[in-house]
């Protein structure tokens, strides 16, 4: 992934993941690492796609809320990528769902979220280490 | 011998009795059968070789690693659907639940008389079936491992009075840790690189790991041999050469690599099917938020069923996400969003998966032999029984008490009750609102038939236009099972390999039908002798 898009993936992360009572915070470096990897494993076509999203959210923002996406306030922020989603044009609707993809994907991962959730991770791991099945 | 690219010093030029593209349901078991038969067998398998120790029950390393284009494939067309395929030893198996249900028996009628498949018979495919089940511990989940998740939606449907059940399974003693889909980390599910694939490999084949077969070798009309390349696990660029002359060859890559690997070579086109017929089966899901903690993952994700109407094309079955998953799923973005992924230990889960009847889908050469494209639209009457399934999924979860569910339907994204209900049964659904659907099996892009101009292959697996040259997967099936296709496809996967070494053995068609069943029965008794012999210590019987 371009480095260019790299960083605007770091500066959009918390947009799309907003702080939580329960969860630990969002880590940019961490979404964008793992969205590189990501792209670099998948279609040509997705990424050509996500970088073209990340330039379309940003001409929408300016368009319609006169500034920067990445200048938004949270509260700003929540409110444009909410609009844009629940929009009645699927077109449109669908921008935040796939930008939030990688980046849901890469946050929902790691370890440190999936155990508050209530999938111990951990001891499941070991438990199934211990417990193999042979045929 | 499992032979990974680092393995290997140079380019490779060799020979085989079969060579066979791809490892998972159609050519692990075809690799299998002719390896023990005594056939040196070149597998070629573009994914990588796991085993349980790697799988870490981490989603985002199982969509990098196991998933073809990292999970990324989709169908293009209204609305897009998403649909995961495996590439890895074991193909789609070592990503899928594990259920193996046989072909129903209407379907197989439609393909005796609107295909002419009357020799693959009840009773052959029966043995086939019993073969396969044996073999893989197939056996119906069990209530104790199944989950939280699963028992409640089987039990409230249970009360509104639609039948359902454990669905079966190739899984041996498996503790359900939810993870199907990421690789099963006991090594419980009998997936084919935990079974065929290792079994062939005792039994002598080679299998090349990260190896992509780029061009079926053809001279005067027949199969020769397949060239390919080795691609480099880190940064996915071409490595050594390998050129495998054989016998026959074997496609099996699936219902979208095959079509587009005979396609890039100009093969098999005359009769204008190759990468037609496509059919998948689109799947939604539904997400109920109840007062109770659901335990998710933890249980067997796809274990019930609910099939009151599967005459209508409607099936549905279970499921549980894992936080990453659950988190996409959601049709919410920022502060809603967070809000109800806080809310994941509450939630219930299950699908549903239509059988198509107006839906259309072809598979069309991409850019690259690897990346065809799949255009797919789903027809107005299949939308509605999409749309049926989400409001019978939101019934059965609000009688066990859910207090909203959550649907991948636009203006109807979260639902409270029979009001709600009732709203959405009204409402005339576009395409375009429907989203976050998924899709699996896809079949028919190479159909089989007995008329040479309608189909690509004959029963047998072969090729019409190319001898010895065999597809055995998912593209063969001529219309869509309506159930998950495994076992299917691994039934027509031994039933191939017979045909094939009756061909290396130069025997007579008429020959050939007339042995194979009473080889198979002689199989079937052998193999039950066996597995009767390795279980007697535990006492698990292996039968559904």
């Amino acid at each position: 992934m371009k480095n260019y898009f790299l960083e605007r993936l770091r500066r959009l992360t918390p947009i799309f993941i907003q702080p939580s009572e329960v969860l630990p915070p969002a880590d940019p470096d961490q979404v964008a690492e793992f969205s590189r990897e990501f792209f670099l494993s998948g279609t040509p076509a997705f990424r050509l796609l996500y970088y073209a999203l990340i330039l379309v959210l940003q001409g929408l923002s300016l368009l319609t809320r006169g500034k920067s996406v990445y200048s938004l306030t949270s509260d700003e922020a929540d409110d444009f990528i909410r609009s844009l989603s629940s929009s009645r044009l699927a077109a449109i609707s669908a921008i935040p769902t796939l930008l939030g993809m990688p980046i849901y994907m890469a946050h929902y991962n790691r370890d440190d979220i999936q155990v508050p959730l209530g999938f111990d991770i951990f001891s499941q791991r070991e438990e199934a280490a211990k417990r193999e099945v042979k045929r | 011998m499992i032979i990974k690219p680092e393995d290997i010093p140079g380019d490779i030029r060799r020979g085989a009795d079969v060579a066979i593209i791809g490892s998972g349901a159609g050519g692990g078991p075809i690799a299998k059968e002719l390896a023990e038969a005594g056939y040196s067998i070149v597998v070629m398998e573009e994914g990588g070789y796991f085993t349980r120790e790697d799988f870490d029950f981490r989603q985002d390393h199982a969509f990098l690693r196991l998933y073809r284009d990292a999970g990324q494939c989709v169908t293009l067309g209204l609305p897009v659907i998403v649909m995961p395929q495996g590439k890895t030893v074991g193909g789609t198996t070592t990503v899928n639940s594990g259920t193996c249900l046989r072909i129903p028996r209407h379907v197989l009628k439609r393909w005796h008389l609107e295909h002419g498949l009357r020799d693959i018979t009840e009773e052959e495919l029966g043995l086939l079936y019993g073969s396969v089940e044996e073999y893989l511990f197939v056996k119906r989940a069990d209530p104790e491992v199944v989950g939280k998740n699963a028992l409640m939606f089987l039990e409230s449907s249970e009360r509104l009075g639609y039948s359902g059940g454990f669905l079966p399974r190739n899984a041996k003693d498996c503790e359900g840790y939810g993870v199907c889909a990421y690789g099963c980390p006991s090594g419980a599910k009998q997936s084919v690189n935990v079974s065929y694939m290792p079994d062939a490999d005792k039994a002598g084949a080679d299998i090349y790991t990260r190896c992509r077969a780029e061009r079926i070798l053809v001279r005067s009309g027949r199969a020769v041999g397949v060239r390919g390349r080795f691609m480099d696990p880190r940064t996915g660029r071409k490595t050594h050469r390998i050129e495998v002359e054989a016998s026959v060859v074997v496609l099996a890559g699936g219902a979208l690599q095959t079509p587009s690997l005979l396609m890039h070579n100009r093969l098999c086109l005359s009769s204008g099917r190759v990468g037609e017929n496509l059919s998948i089966h689109p799947c939604g899901a539904l997400i109920a938020l109840m007062d109770e903690p659901m335990h998710n993952p933890k249980g067997i994700p796809q274990s019930t069923y609910v099939d009151e109407f599967a005459p209508d094309g409607i099936m549905l079955e279970g499921v549980t996400l894992p936080p990453s998953v659950f988190a996409i799923s959601l049709p919410w973005v920022g502060r809603r969003h967070a809000e109800v992924v806080s809310q994941y230990p509450y939630c219930g889960t299950f699908g549903s998966m239509i059988c198509e009847h107006d839906s259309a889908g072809k598979v069309v050469a991409g850019p690259s032999a690897r990346q065809p494209l799949t255009l797919y639209n789903l027809g107005p009457e299949d939308l509605d029984r999409m749309k049926r399934s989400i409001l019978l999924m939101a019934e059965i979860w609000f009688a066990a008490g859910a207090k909203r569910a959550y649907t991948p339907i636009d203006g109807f994204k979260e639902i409270t009750g029979p009001r709600d209900l009732g709203r959405l049964a009204r409402t005339r659904l576009k395409r375009a609102n429907v989203y976050g659907l998924s899709a699996y099996h896809p079949m028919g892009t190479c159909s089989m038939g007995t008329d040479p101009e309608w189909s690509v292959v004959k029963s047998s697996g072969e090729t019409w236009e190319v001898e010895n040259l065999y597809i055995c997967d998912a593209s063969i099936l001529p219309t869509s099972l309506g159930v998950n296709p495994q076992l299917t496809i691994m039934a027509l996967s031994m039933r191939t390999a017979g045909f094939i070494d009756d061909r290396l053995c130069e025997g007579s068609f008429d020959r050939q039908c007339a042995s194979r069943i009473e080889r198979l029965k002689g199989r079937l008794r052998a193999e039950k002798e066996s597995i009767a012999r390795r279980l007697s210590g535990d006492g698990t019987t292996p039968n559904r």
